[in-house]
């Protein structure tokens, strides 16, 4: 039996750090033993592309789990709440055309399901406000939490939008710091294999020949080791989610205590949308759009007039979404996180949080040795397929479910041919029984629960059809939890602090570890 | 409102305080050295301020809000610190004092005639040099503690005689389990430093918890005209 226990991670970006730091640091024991070792390479000379700077609740688990502290995530990664996304002008495309997808679950979600008899009711409250207290929040600016609540703690449930930028060298400082990985600034010149194609070692230009009976590929758009080396295919879905470029800008604030959403600001355009997700210190603002419906010169005046004035004399960078991702994830002893396993559009930033459930699927299952790494990794690609197929689906449903035909891009988008099967058929079967707990998604670690559909659902205006001899079954629990959540966002509402004030004041004084 | 002054013997030589009238408090911040005069009757807990999220530790003196159960005991009863400087307060070496304070008028003098601190203000000197140290010396034993993760949240819950029920929320002590895990060099490290003493007189000090609730039970029957 050959023993797995030295694992190589190609690529210093966000998903090689949070790959070595999630491998480390559940490995712990091992490394401390000696018996372990987690290596992470990385060129010198490839700057990491930074993309993803909005993050989903998982991250909190993620971050805690390997030892980090919120307080120091927040001074040193440029760290603010986020709550949800907003989406406007995505249903009609008017001007009060907006609904809200929260990361809190309806009121009693495990108990009841409050969709029925929300549109029973028909009372004009959105789906959202009438099952959660998140949207309010949203519309106030509210943070999550109080400063005297613990670490990772909250009164409502969030994430964060961070600075890409300042995120990887803050887990490399961790990781190596604290975790025992060990960091090589190197080139990769030559990936020499055994005979069954396994990978046996990198000649580097700096550092010499590095051995590992693990290859993890963080090298992003160049799938250094899956896709040149392993000659994985890649699968695009740009047949399903048209948008294939981004215009991206960094805005400051006209003024430093300026109100600072809690949510990332999602407004779709005439062949895309623009991204608005909030620093303590600036913006970052982006037009995603598709380049088969609209040229670079109309999507760049679009996001000026977006951002208004204060784009004069700001960078504006042009990032390429190639849409899709790799046929297989795991082969041989190589394993891909991160944009070398795929990238989609940012709408519901899916890329750290697919990168983060993936190492720790790595860590948890980290095969014992060669002999079972097959069986393991069969298991990664099911799990893994699984999850980017509905990331595709829950993505392309905030396309689908539009009403807007002022554009070619709105009427292709809503064009049955370019909507997966699965999700067709579920948007048939939810006409008349609308998604919930232990429904289609009964995954132990769906990326989007079945509250996700709801929320953009019934946001965007679709019509559950509502059998009244259904609804009397828990009707007084519904209407329990809805009065429930009538009082928990009155509560909420009045002992919430701003979003900017909380973050100042973690800054200054810090969150206590309980 | 407050009206925050530093304290001199000219414009405040007529000034008279009630040494002995205690706040309305049912919480009030203490520091370590108070401990041993504390636990005997009051529960001792970790609370947050509200401010700044940061551990402080506090004596439990009632249930609800402003209900102080031992405003009646005078002297009878150890006062904390922070009740017995009154409408005092420090500003860098000076003392200033609240001129707004319900307990400015009536009292005790606090500059004799030829200008000197009184008796009386002159105790609250003595109290700052204890209170003022204290606080940072106290902070220090919050740090080692949460630094040994040896500090826990703890929900408490009391039902009345009358009927009422009252959950005690944002309120945190020694983790004990945590304790007994300990490295024998923290044990040594804790010992030496007197935090171990300061760390059981704050868990037998819980004990008191069960007396507090008395104490209002007794005052709610008295009220109620139950018979004691």
């Amino acid at each position: 039996m050959q023993p797995v226990k030295d694992i190589v991670i190609v690529g210093g970006g966000t998903a090689g750090w949070l790959a070595a730091s999630t491998i480390a640091a559940r490995h712990q024991g091992r490394i401390k033993a000696g018996q372990f070792s987690v290596t992470l390479v990385e060129s010198p000379s490839v700057a990491i592309i930074g993309v993803g700077e909005g993050t989903w609740p998982t991250i909190r688990t993620t971050l805690k789990k390997i030892g980090v502290s919120e307080t120091d995530f927040f001074r040193h990664c440029d760290g603010a709440f986020k709550q949800g996304g907003k989406f406007s002008r995505w249903t009609t495309g008017a001007d009060d055309d907006f609904y809200y997808h929260p990361l809190v679950l309806p009121q009693g979600f495990h108990q009841v399901n409050l969709a029925p008899h929300w549109l029973a009711a028909n009372d004009g409250r959105s789906f959202c406000d009438a099952v959660c207290a998140q949207g309010v929040l949203c519309d106030e600016g509210l943070a999550p939490k109080t400063i005297t609540m613990a670490e990772y703690d909250g009164a409502a449930n969030y994430s964060y939008h961070l600075d890409a930028g300042k995120f990887a060298p803050f887990l490399q400082s961790h990781a190596t710091g604290k975790l025992g990985v060990r960091h090589v600034l190197a080139d990769v010149i030559k990936v020499n294999q055994l005979e069954n194609g396994d990978i046996s070692s990198l000649d580097t230009a700096q550092a010499g020949t590095i051995r590992g009976d693990l290859f993890v590929d963080c090298t992003g758009f160049a799938a250094l080791l899956i896709g040149k080396t392993l000659e994985v295919g890649f699968k695009p879905c740009s047949d399903v989610l048209f948008c294939d470029t981004a215009l991206a800008v960094q805005v400051p604030y006209d003024r430093p205590d300026a109100p600072m959403a809690s949510q990332t600001n999602a407004t779709a355009q005439k062949a895309g949308w623009i991204w608005d997700i909030a620093l303590p210190t600036r913006r970052g603002i982006g037009h995603v759009f598709s380049s088969r419906h609209m040229s670079d010169d109309e999507a760049h005046s679009i996001l000026a007039a977006y951002v208004g004035p204060a784009i004069k004399d700001r960078n504006v960078r042009k990032i390429p979404i190639r849409s899709g991702h790799r046929e297989i994830f795991w082969k041989k002893n190589v394993v891909a996180v991160g944009l070398a396993a795929g990238f989609l559009e940012p709408l519901e930033s899916s890329a750290i949080v697919l990168g983060e459930l993936s190492s720790k699927l790595i860590a948890e299952q980290m095969p014992a040795n060669r002999e079972i790494m097959d069986i393991v990794a069969a298991n990664f690609n099911e799990v893994t397929s699984y999850r980017w197929g509905r990331i595709i689906d829950f993505l392309k449903l905030h396309y689908c479910l539009t009403k807007r035909t002022d554009s070619q891009f709105w009427i292709d988008n809503a064009d049955p041919s370019t909507i997966p099967e699965r999700l067709q058929n579920l948007l048939k079967v939810w006409k008349y029984r609308s998604p919930w707990f232990f429904d289609e998604f009964d995954r132990l670690e769906e990326v989007f629960p079945a509250a996700s559909y709801q929320y953009v659902l019934y946001g965007m205006g679709f019509r559950t059809e509502v059998d009244p001899y259904e609804l009397a079954v828990d009707e007084k629990l519904a209407a329990q939890y809805m009065r429930q959540n009538i009082t928990s966002s009155f509560r909420m509402r009045s002992e919430l602090p701003k979003n900017r004030e909380l973050v100042d004041k973690i800054v200054t004084y810090g969150l206590q570890p309980i | 409102m407050t009206n925050i002054v530093p304290l001199n013997n000219q414009s405040h030589r007529d000034l008279r305080v009630m040494a002995l009238v205690s706040d309305e408090r049912n919480f009030v911040a203490v520091v370590a050295g108070e401990f041993p005069h504390l636990a005997p009757h009051y529960p001792i807990f970790f609370s947050k301020d509200s401010e700044t999220g940061a551990f402080y530790c506090g004596a439990m003196l009632g249930f609800d809000e402003g209900e102080n159960l031992f405003v009646a005991e005078g002297r009878n009863v150890y006062r904390p610190l922070n009740l017995q400087r009154g409408p005092f307060f420090v500003a860098g070496s000076d003392i200033a004092i609240d001129l707004d304070s319900p307990k400015v008028g009536s009292g005790e003098l606090l500059f004799d005639e030829s200008g000197a601190p009184s008796v009386y203000l002159k105790s609250i000197m003595a109290l700052f040099r204890d209170l003022v140290p204290g606080m940072e010396q106290t902070r220090i034993f919050i740090e080692v503690l949460l630094g040994l993760k040896l500090i826990e949240p703890i929900d408490i819950n009391l039902s009345f005689d009358d009927g009422t029920r009252r959950s005690l929320a944002g309120l945190y002590t020694i983790n004990q389990e945590a304790l007994r895990d300990l490295a024998d060099a923290d044990v040594l490290m804790l010992f030496r430093r007197g935090y171990l003493h300061l760390i059981y007189l704050m868990i037998s000090s819980l004990a008191q918890v069960k007396f507090l609730a008395q104490r209002k039970n007794t005052a709610l029957r008295a009220g109620l005209g139950l018979p004691r």
